[in-house]
């Protein structure tokens, strides 16, 4: 029978490894003879053959061509074995999957980008892509969080965003170290101080499950509609598929149906955050 | 690339794992093929005095030599093995746990008692760091070939953590407690795949509990088939008693 | 032509016809009134006077160790998917499971397509047998509306005593009627002699196990996610997963990879795995998005009663009492939803009566 597994991978080949922290890689993959063609926000099943898969977000924004970027944090089985790859080698690409930031429905309006630990690496998809289109977004504030300087990814990202004048970028740390000039404290307290036309803003937020809750207050705090909060959600995940259940919160399959969800939406699942 | 070199030790067991491994047919083969056994008491005579890729470690600990000895042959190896329900969790050498020492070592060794100090049985991982675990009384082959595929990889192998039942509802099997028959399948750890109850005996429990078993819900069950409490007490205390020193700690 | 006659002692015939062009798997009695779905070889071998069996036949749709692909990373990520498949014949599949069939075949069909299922599938020719009587008191078919045939066979066998009557419903059954030449044409006689007992089956099962319409159960759900049952259930639940594991509908599964031992060469494949496993929603991080063992059981009851309606359009329990009879904790589908409708309030003790009238009789 002559049928197309949903399973198949395709080759991808490590460009370049760069060590961002003691537990983050960058990987520079590339998909001879094609673009992965994704949204900011969506994920790529990553295999290695006899080790497993796991999903990994793009974390290029999808202007970049004939390449994408995943940063993997080594937690486990397979992301142990992809810190140990090297340019050159291959891995096995499903996807890319999932239901990304809704980029027509954010075009012309102002945006809020909250970010927590990992949380940046999707986000910078976006907020990538924002900044390369930038006439077509209204204000852009970003918020970033990890819990010490040592945690703190693409230090040189972040300073070109910094230096913008049509980007307003902050930060802050859990815990401080000496060399730390920049704000102490939980990435709610920035929230406050951000000036927003509540109307007219999308905050975007992604970061660790527990993270979630508080922010989605101050953000409430700060008059700004359900609809217009986004947020994406990590689940358990195997297939991508829609199938294996793994992923599912409620009636939402996280892996097809999301993992970027409107706040409202959320709401509505029950035991999403 | 060059084969690892493994090992096997036994520490207080009965040795029916090395057995099981030594009986491996025709697997056994290609697991040589694999790896290079530089000492195992029970099929060769050859002593090993370098240093070990990976030590197989049968049986608990139960005296104070074995302490040393334990210490001494992690430093010797880059990783280590625990098979075997007396190495991976204590097993039913834990049953020694529930009397007092002295009694223990008055009654076995009577008036030589004091020439054989002895320590409360401890599991391996109780005294020295463990990298891989294969519980099982005896071991289950297929998951010892995992394990070893998993160290030959470089993979991390946690024990499995779902009850023993999920495995045996895959095999089709009569459950036992519609037999009357009390059985630990609900809280103990799978990847056996079922082999006893297949083999039309209980689940004894000898992997040990799963991560968080509903205890109470088990003795719920025991008393709507009217079934003993203290039956699967001593059941579960035959594979299980040193497990309560990881709790405390 | 739609309906047909098979003589009783020709039962046996007609599975040495079928077996020899496949593989045919009957319910086989195992003891203490366990059945399961097992290769046969002559008719002897099944038993058509049965519960439902231990598994249900989802092991031949989507088995319990599937291979997805074999590899050889010799010269790099180099995978083949595999699409296991056989001819097989599944004799006397009872309503309730030639429901759940139905629901596994909407999930998998769904796009993005399973094409390991829908390749299964197309191999497997079904001959339904109708339950004359309920199996035992664990069945809640009728709450479902599976308690007489809704399609989803090539062929359905109803026991009139002293023969069979079948009804054809696709090509490949009537071909099997056709080729085998063991069947008559019905008669009036016979229609009518279905309808009587379908008429007495409207008796037996009269009104819903369960005092609650149909139509109010998604409502019933709506307001019963904070209930306390749930913590009755965490209480009780030991997280063996024999529920979903024994049940028509559940179709999770995980994905696994498996070397060999020269690690260069191996096979992807899945298993079942379950929603009541401890591990089955952990992430890294150690954060579990169902920690409690009630948030598990409520997650499996809105699975059957809940969310599959908006997406399917049906319930997802397909009435069989399986996963009462195989809960060691004597966790009891109609005891759990009945405590349910208790603490909404919702009883309806004639629940079912007047929507049986409604009911469609058999076509002619
Ligand atoms: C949509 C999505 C996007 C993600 N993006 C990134 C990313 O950009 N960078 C990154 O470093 N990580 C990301 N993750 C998390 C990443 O998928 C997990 O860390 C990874 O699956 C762990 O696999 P492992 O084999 O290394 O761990 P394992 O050895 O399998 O397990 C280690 C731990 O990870 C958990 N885990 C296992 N499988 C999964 C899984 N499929 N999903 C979530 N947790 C799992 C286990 O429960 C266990 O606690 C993302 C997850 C999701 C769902
Ligand atoms: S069968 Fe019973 S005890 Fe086992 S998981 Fe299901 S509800 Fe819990
Ligand atoms: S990951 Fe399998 S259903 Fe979402």
């Amino acid at each position: 029978m002559n049928t197309k597994s949903p399973y198949q991978i395709k080759i991808g080949k490590i460009l370049s490894v760069k060590q961002m922290t003691s537990m983050e890689k960058m990987f520079e993959i590339a998909l001879p003879g094609e673009d992965l063609s994704h949204a900011p926000g969506q994920f790529v099943e990553v295999s290695l053959l006899g080790i497993g898969e796991a999903p990994l977000s793009v974390s290029s924004s999808p202007t970049k061509q004939g390449s994408f970027e995943l940063v993997v944090r080594k937690v486990g089985k397979l992301t142990g074995a992809l810190h140990k790859l090297k340019a050159g080698d291959e891995v096995g690409i499903r996807g890319p999957f999932g239901q990304g930031f809704p980029v027509r429905i954010l075009e012309g309006n102002d945006l809020l980008f909250v970010a927590g630990g990992l949380g940046i690496v999707p986000l910078r998809s976006l907020i990538n892509f924002v900044i390369g289109n930038r006439k077509n977004f209204g204000k852009v504030d970003i918020l970033l969080g990890c819990r010490n300087p040592k945690e703190m990814l693409f230090h040189e990202e972040l300073a070109g965003w910094k230096e913008r004048l049509d980007v307003n970028f902050n930060c802050t740390v859990d815990k401080a170290d000496p060399d730390w000039k920049g704000n102490v404290g939980l990435i709610t307290s920035l929230i406050p101080g951000v000036t927003l036309d509540s109307e007219r803003t999308f905050a975007v937020v992604v970061g660790p499950p527990i993270m979630y809750k508080f922010v989605i207050m101050k953000l409430l705090d700060k008059n700004i509609p359900e609809r217009q909060i986004l947020i994406s959600l990590e689940r358990h995940m195997k297939c991508g598929l829609g199938k294996c259940g793994h992923c599912q919160i409620g009636n939402t399959y996280c892996c097809q149906d999301g993992p970027v969800f409107t706040y409202e939406k959320v709401k509505a699942i029950g035991g999403a955050i | 690339m060059n084969k690892p070199k493994v090992s096997f030790f036994d520490f207080a067991c009965c040795e029916g794992c090395q057995l099981q491994i030594a009986n491996m047919g025709e697997l056994l083969l290609d697991v040589l093929g694999a790896i290079d056994v530089v000492e195992f008491r029970e099929v060769m005579s050859e002593k090993w005095v370098g240093e070990f890729d990976v030590v197989f470690v049968e049986g608990s600990i139960t005296t104070p030599q074995a302490i040393e000895h334990i210490k001494r042959l992690r430093a010797r190896t880059k990783t280590l093995v625990a098979y075997g329900s007396c190495a991976a969790i204590g097993g039913v050498n834990g049953m020694k746990n529930n009397y007092k020492l002295e009694d223990i070592r008055k009654s076995v060794y009577g008036k030589d008692a004091n020439f054989f100090p002895t320590v409360e049985t401890k599991a391996i991982h109780q005294v020295v760091k463990v990298d891989y675990v294969i519980p099982g009384c005896p071991v289950y082959l297929p998951e010892v070939v995992a394990v070893l595929k998993a160290f030959l990889a470089g993979l991390p192998r946690p024990v499995p953590d779902n009850a023993v039942c999920v495995e045996c509802k895959l095999n089709e099997n009569i459950c036992l407690y519609e037999r009357g028959v009390a059985c630990l399948g609900p809280i103990t750890r799978a990847g056996c795949n079922s082999w006893c109850i297949n083999h039309g005996n209980i689940c004894y429990g000898c992997r040990g509990l799963v991560s968080n078993p509903n205890t109470k819900g088990a003795k719920d069950i025991l008393e709507k088939y009217s079934l003993s409490v203290d039956l699967i007490a001593n059941k579960m205390n035959m594979y299980n008693k040193c497990g309560e020193n990881d709790n405390r700690e | 032509m739609q309906y047909n006659l098979l003589n009783k002692n020709q039962l046996n015939d007609l599975i040495s016809f079928l077996a020899r062009e496949q593989k045919v798997v009957a319910p086989v009695a195992q003891g203490l009134n366990n059945y399961a779905f097992t290769e046969i070889k002559n008719g002897i071998q099944a038993t058509l006077n049965y519960i439902p069996t231990t598994l249900p036949p989802k092991k031949y749709f989507m088995p319990q160790r599937e291979t997805l692909a074999t590899y050889d990373t010799t010269q790099g990520q180099n995978m083949d998917p595999v699409v296991e498949h056989e001819k097989v014949a599944l004799f006397g599949v009872h309503t309730c499971d030639l429901a759940g069939i139905q629901c596994l075949n909407m999930v998998f069909s769904e796009k993005p397509k399973d094409q390991n299922y829908l390749a299964r599938k197309n191999a497997i020719t079904i001959i339904g047998y109708e339950c004359n009587a309920y199996c035992d008191r664990f069945a809640s078919c009728r709450l479902v509306h599976n308690h007489t045939p809704n399609g989803g066979y090539d062929l359905f066998m109803t026991n009139l005593g002293d023969k069979f009557i079948l009804h054809v419903n696709t090509p490949a059954g009537e071909k099997i009627i056709e080729r085998s030449h063991l069947f008559s044409l019905a008669a009036k006689a016979d229609l009518a002699a279905l309808e009587r007992l379908r008429q007495k089956k409207r008796e037996i099962f009269e009104k819903n196990e369960i005092p609650i319409e149909h139509e109010k159960i998604p409502e019933l759900f709506d307001k019963s996610y904070q209930s306390k049952v749930w913590a009755d259930l965490d209480k009780r639940c030991v997280a063996c997963g024999n529920c979903t594991n024994v049940c028509p509908s559940c179709y999770c599964f995980d994905v696994i990879d498996e070397p060999n031992l020269d690690l260069t060469t191996g096979r992807r494949y899945r298993q079942w795995d379950s929603c009541q496993n401890e591990t089955f929603a952990k992430v890294a991080g150690g954060e579990n998005f169902r920690k409690e063992r009630g948030a598990r059981q409520r997650h499996r009851y809105y699975r059957k009663f809940r969310f599959p309606i908006e997406k399917f359009s049906r319930f997802f329990c397909t009435g069989c009492g399986r996963c009462s009879r195989a809960c060691m904790a004597k966790i009891d589908l109609k005891e759990t939803l009945v405590s349910l409708i208790k603490e909404q309030g919702m009883e309806n003790p004639n629940a079912g009566r007047q929507s049986t009238i409604a009911e469609k009789p058999a076509t002619f």
